[in-house]
């Protein structure tokens, strides 16, 4: 080892098989995520309702709770991603009661659940144990993706169940442009049989799904996010988020096949909610009839659910306070990308503490 | 890993990938969104998938006959029998959960009903 050239190989090649231990251990490993402390108050079927521990005393809290609602072909995680740097967190510090409904994964008894048993069957009770919980009759509700359509549909058909705000987060609402984006284009071809897969496989599985999401961005899902690990992989904090991230992208799980077929076929294809034709349950869906205060968050550069798809919703609902707040990014990143923390929390949070005392 | 991308180090495989990786990832990337945002992919990803639901369907159908047989006939609980029982449960738990939600309201009434007259000025002495 005594000539430097030699020396500066040897260092090189053992920092490349640290490299590549760390990198193997970073897609094999689990980060722990979700870890902010909360109590299950409530369970139906697979769905969980839960509080998290409140940190700062009643008296600085503000008075309506805040339920937060994810999309259900998704765990949800990632709005708790990891300690100093977790949404939950943030809210919690800020004073909120803040109560999350899990959908949770489904087996094969509910490949008939649809929107409809989702929005007027599960959420409903939810509502009810938090309101008995916090003891307020008046609630605050954030929906995220499919979270936030069911939160749309329950807003119309229930606008007097004492949902006061509303926040909706990247919501696939308005189906009307069918070349926008990949999701769209695929499900509306005529080749597309939803209720084939449906039949075939009862629920559809989230490799299916995830595969779906991942192909609208190929090279940048399955090539990129590698690579740009590996450029990092000296960098922790980098390396951290990373980790975390794929920990929740990898657990998938599967979407109910009712609620898929109504997905492409009543929403993708025919476009029923902003038609005014949808129906839950026979209750016709009246976007009018919604009275809460709506926050539209729209990610500009989302691929998943372009900003066409929430946009045009806003002219439609009934609400008198009603506001789009757009945000650089894509359907995950404005949330749980390292600018949330400054741009899409902030911003949520004053929204809603001028509305929830 | 490297991050002087200007001279070509034979020991760095990473520097030399991501120096190619560099030039080409973007304009692969763009090319990569606009092919999958074509009629033509969705028409061929939608057919493929229908060839691989259509081809395989037999395939699914038979294991699960034989499966069903097998489970029969060691006296074994079959899949649809662990669905149907999932399914009770289910409905007992949406029962058990009308039921809390009765109690609840019952008890909430209780309480304003107790909590009614101590407000009432006047009522205070009068209660136990």
């Amino acid at each position: 080892m005594g000539n430097p050239k030699l020396a500066d190989v040897y260092a090189e090649l053992h920092k490349i098989a640290d490299s590549t231990r760390t990198f193997q251990r970073l897609l094999t490993t689990d980060a722990k995520i979700a870890q902010t402390p909360k109590d299950v108050i409530w369970t139906l079927n697979k769905a969980k309702l839960y509080r998290y521990v409140p940190v700062v005393p009643e008296e600085k809290r503000h008075k309506i709770p805040l339920l937060l609602v994810f999309a259900i072909m998704n765990r949800p995680h990632v709005l708790d991603l990891r300690p100093g740097h977790s949404f939950v967190e943030y809210m919690l510090k800020r004073g909120y009661d803040l109560y999350l409904l899990d959908w949770g994964a489904p087996g094969p008894e509910d490949k008939n659940l649809k929107f409809d048993d989702y929005t007027l069957e599960y959420l409903p009770r939810a509502i009810r144990k938090l309101k008995s919980v916090s003891g307020s009759d008046e609630f605050s509700m954030l929906g995220w993706c499919l979270g936030a359509l069911i939160g749309t549909l329950y807003a119309a058909l229930r606008p007097d169940d004492g949902l006061k705000n509303l926040v909706l987060l990247t919501a696939p609402l308005d189906f009307s442009d069918k070349t926008a984006g990949g999701f769209i284009r695929w499900t509306t071809n005529e080749a597309f049989n939803a209720d084939k897969i449906v039949e075939n496989l009862g629920n559809v599985p989230g490799e299916l799904i995830d595969y779906g999401a991942k192909a609208l961005k190929p090279v940048e899902n399955f090539v990129g996010s590698y690579l740009n690990l590996w450029d990092n992989i000296d960098n922790p904090k980098v390396v951290e988020s990373w980790h975390a991230m794929n920990t929740w992208v990898r657990d998938n799980i599967p979407m109910t096949g009712g609620a898929y077929r109504q997905l492409i076929n009543e929403l993708y294809r025919e476009n029923r909610l902003m038609a005014g034709k949808l129906e839950l349950r026979n209750e016709p869906v009246q976007l009018s009839k919604l009275k809460a205060n709506v926050l539209t968050v729209i990610a500009e550069n989302d691929h998943i659910t372009p900003p066409c798809q929430s946009e045009g919703v806003m002219a439609k609902i009934g609400s008198q306070d009603k506001e789009v707040f757009r945000v650089r990014g894509g359907h995950i990143g404005i949330m749980a990308g390292s600018g949330a923390e400054k741009n899409t929390w902030p911003h949520i949070d004053n929204w809603l503490a001028a509305r929830t005392d | 890993m490297s991050e002087n991308n200007d001279v070509l180090n034979l020991f760095d495989p990473t520097g030399m990938l991501k120096s190619m990786r560099d030039a080409n990832m973007d304009a692969w990337s763009k090319m990569m969104i606009q092919l999958v945002n074509t009629d033509a992919y969705g028409q061929a990803t939608g057919t493929m998938l229908d060839g691989w639901l259509t081809s395989s369907a037999p395939f699914r159908k038979m294991i699960e006959k034989v499966m069903t047989q097998v489970l029969t006939n060691l006296n074994m609980p079959t899949r649809a029998d662990v669905i149907s029982l999932a399914e009770r449960l289910a409905n007992i738990e949406l029962r058990l959960d009308d039921l809390e939600a009765k109690l609840d309201e019952s008890q909430r009434a209780a309480r304003k009903a107790t909590a009614g007259p101590k407000t009432k000025p006047g009522t205070a002495d009068k209660q136990p």
